[in-house]
C-alpha cells in the first residue's frame, strides 16, 4: 500500500502533467482551442459536400483569427474610450 | 523532380525551429555567462538527449500503431491551434497591441535573476545553471518536437520524419553557430516576421490535414495547399493593416 506521501507526490505529478499540456495547447487563448474544435466538428458534419466543407472550414478559420485578434485588443479599446 | 510538399515542410520546420532555438539560446547564454558553462552545457545536452528519445519513441509508436486518418485529425488539430496562436500573437505584435519579443530584455532579466540566486554546488555541478538550461531547452524543444513529429508523420511516410528532423537540426545548428560566434542574444533575428510566416504555414498545413483526416475533399488535391497559403497570407496582411490603423487611432485618442 503506497504511503500518503507517495500518493501526494503522484497527485502533484499528475496535476503538473495536465497543467503543462493545458498551458502548451490552450495557453492564454482558450477561444482558439475551442474555435478549432468547432471547426473540426463542422468539417466532419459537412464532409460529404465537395463545396460546403472546404468553403465553410476556410471561412471559419478566417472568422476565428479575426475574432481572436479583436478580442485581444478589446481591453485597449475600452481603455481608450473611457 | 522536387516535391513541393517536402520543400514547404522543410521551410516550415526550419523556421519554427530557428525561432525556438533563438529563445533557448537566450536562456543558455544567460545561464552560461552568469553561472558557468559546464553545468549549463550539461543541462542543455541532457535536454537534447531527452528530446531525441521522445522523437524516436513517439515517432515510431505513432507510425506503427495509429491509423493515418486519426493521426491527421490529431496532428492537423494541434498544428491549427499552434498556427493560430503564433499568427494571433504575431499580428498583435506587428500592429503595436503587444510589445515586441525582445531577446535582449529577456536576457537581461535572466542574468539579473541568476546573478542573485545562490544555487547548490554538487561536486563540480551548479544545480541552478543545470536546471535552468535543462528546463529551457526541454520546453522550447517540445514545441519543435511537436512540429517535427506532426509534419514528419501526417503524410504517412517515414521519410518525411527524417526530412522534418533534418530541417529542425539544421536550423538549431545554424542558430547555435551564430550564437557561439556573437556570444550574446540574437536581437537581430526578425523573430516577428518569422512567426508570421510560420503561423501562416502551420495554420495552412493544420487546416489541410485536419480536413483530410475527417474526410473533406480539397479541390486540386495537394496543390490546394498553395491556395490556402495565399488565402491565409492575404487575410494576415488585411488584418495587420486594419488593426494597425485601429492602434494608431487609439493612440491619437489617448493623447
Amino acid at each position: 500500500m503506497p504511503s500518503g506521501k507517495t500518493l501526494n507526490a503522484v497527485w502533484k505529478g499528475v496535476k503538473s502533467f495536465f497543467k503543462f499540456w493545458k498551458d502548451f495547447l490552450v495557453g492564454d487563448s482558450p477561444v482558439l482551442a475551442l474555435g478549432v474544435i468547432i471547426i473540426l466538428c463542422v468539417a466532419y458534419l459537412l464532409r460529404g459536400s465537395a463545396v460546403l466543407a472546404p468553403a465553410s472550414t476556410i471561412i471559419l478559420v478566417l472568422v476565428l483569427i479575426t475574432f481572436a485578434v479583436w478580442q485581444k485588443t478589446k481591453a485597449r479599446r475600452r481603455h481608450a474610450h473611457n | 523532380m522536387i516535391d513541393q510538399n517536402a520543400v514547404l515542410l522543410f521551410i516550415t520546420v526550419a523556421l519554427a525551429s530557428a525561432v525556438e532555438a533563438t529563445e533557448a539560446l537566450t536562456i543558455i547564454l544567460a545561464s552560461g555567462i552568469t553561472r558557468g558553462w559546464r553545468s549549463t552545457f550539461e543541462g542543455a545536452l541532457l535536454a537534447l538527449a531527452c528530446l531525441a528519445v521522445i522523437v524516436g519513441v513517439a515517432g515510431t509508436a505513432l507510425i506503427y500503431y495509429v491509423p493515418l486518418y486519426a493521426l491527421r485529425i490529431v496532428v492537423g488539430t494541434l498544428l491549427l491551434i499552434f498556427g493560430l496562436q503564433w499568427l494571433t500573437k504575431a499580428i498583435l505584435r506587428q500592429t503595436g497591441f503587444k510589445a515586441p519579443h525582445d531577446e535582449r530584455d529577456i536576457y537581461d532579466k535572466q542574468v539579473a535573476t541568476l546573478s542573485k540566486e545562490k544555487g547548490i554546488l554538487r561536486g563540480q555541478r551548479d544545480s541552478l545553471a543545470f536546471a535552468i538550461s535543462f528546463k529551457g531547452v526541454l520546453l522550447e524543444g517540445m514545441e519543435v518536437i511537436m512540429i517535427v513529429i506532426s509534419f514528419g508523420l501526417a503524410n504517412g511516410s517515414q521519410g518525411q520524419l527524417g526530412t522534418a528532423a533534418l530541417a529542425a537540426l539544421a536550423a538549431v545548428a545554424v542558430m547555435t553557430a551564430i550564437g557561439a560566434v556573437v556570444a550574446k542574444p540574437l536581437t537581430k533575428v526578425p523573430e516577428n516576421y518569422m512567426k508570421l510566416g510560420v503561423g501562416n504555414l502551420l495554420t495552412v498545413f493544420g487546416l489541410f490535414w485536419m480536413g483530410e483526416g475527417v474526410g473533406v475533399q480539397w479541390p486540386l488535391g495537394d496543390i490546394f495547399l498553395l491556395v490556402l497559403l495565399a488565402i491565409i497570407f492575404l487575410a494576415t496582411l488585411g488584418l495587420t493593416a486594419y488593426f494597425k490603423r485601429v492602434h494608431e487611432s487609439l493612440t491619437e485618442v489617448e493623447q
